[in-house]
């Protein structure tokens, strides 16, 4: 190709073709759907953490249909994180000078225990 | 031949890459550069929908697409309107609307195969292989088409490119 050519071509690309008006791509549709997908996690996230949290709470140790099955367990095992009232429920059924035991042995891990040094009933006694 | 269906991405990427090349074809066709647009819509947007099979040379579907899409849009009735009253195919950079016209004008002049291979190889950005692979046609025969187009235009343009000279 001879300089003259080159020359001609550039003078060419000089013009430019008018650019046609912009398709309909679907790509706002798959946004959407991108769009969609985030919010459900996101919603997804918060529901499973907001429940995390209301079940980690001190005051909601008793949590419906959470434990496996407690009543096979002594009441010493009773855990007052794991009280549920699936196997309470079973337990008050099945055992109930059990069911008064494990209440009693849970409300010692619950409530504030007064044989402890720094308990406030203790203190108060003393003065 | 092998034939597969294009992706909206892949449609898109054709569509920013060849579409203004593709419409200065399909001007060719329809003197009115509404309806070169239109053909060159009606092709992508077919493809858009996902039941065309293109073969595996993609390009030269489409501008066989658009050549087709444009002859019929003139065959049904489009109104043949004098250059000098409507929107211009091509858009000079110094704003030299009598040269784009004169462009317009003189590639309408020359062969079809031609005026391919210089749309193909000027505004769609091809190599000559490359042409020479999407027509399907011999390396000699697509520079000597492509030679025989310049010389033609050049001279067809001379009065207007003497800042070019």
């Amino acid at each position: 190709m001879d300089g003259q050519e080159e020359k001609f071509e550039s003078y060419l690309r000089g013009f430019q073709p008018r650019r046609p008006r912009a398709l309909p791509f679907p790509q706002a549709a798959a946004a959407v759907w991108i769009r969609r997908l985030a919010a459900a996690a996101i919603l997804t996230i918060a529901t499973v953490s907001s429940i995390w949290f209301v079940s980690r709470r001190p005051g909601a140790t008793i949590v419906a249909g959470t434990a496996k099955n407690h009543s096979g367990l002594s009441p010493a095992e009773f855990e007052p994180n794991t009280l549920s009232l699936v196997p309470l429920t079973r337990l008050a059924l099945e055992d109930s000078a059990r069911l008064d035991v494990t209440l009693t042995n849970a409300s010692r891990n619950v409530l504030p225990d007064p044989r402890r040094n720094d308990n406030a009933l203790r203190s108060l006694a003393k003065e | 031949m092998a034939e597969q269906t294009l992706s909206a991405d892949d449609v898109r990427r054709y569509y920013d890459q060849h579409g203004p090349a593709l419409v200065a074809y399909a001007c060719s066709f329809v003197v009115d550069v509404a309806a070169a647009e239109d053909a060159v819509h009606q092709v992508f947007l077919k493809l858009l929908r996902g039941n065309t099979q293109v073969p595996d040379a993609p390009l030269a579907y489409l501008y066989r697409a658009v050549r087709n899409a444009a002859l019929n849009a003139r065959r049904n009735g489009q109104r043949d309107v004098p250059l000098e009253t409507q929107d211009l195919c091509f858009v000079h950079r110094g704003g030299n609307r009598e040269a784009a016209l004169a462009l317009q004008a003189a590639l309408t002049e020359i062969p079809e195969e031609q005026r391919k291979v210089v749309i193909m190889r000027i505004w769609s950005g091809m190599t000559l292989e490359e042409i020479a692979a999407t027509t399907g046609s011999p390396l000699s025969t697509v520079a000597s088409r492509y030679r025989y187009a310049l010389g033609k235009l050049r001279e067809q343009l001379k009065p207007y490119r003497k800042e070019a000279l």
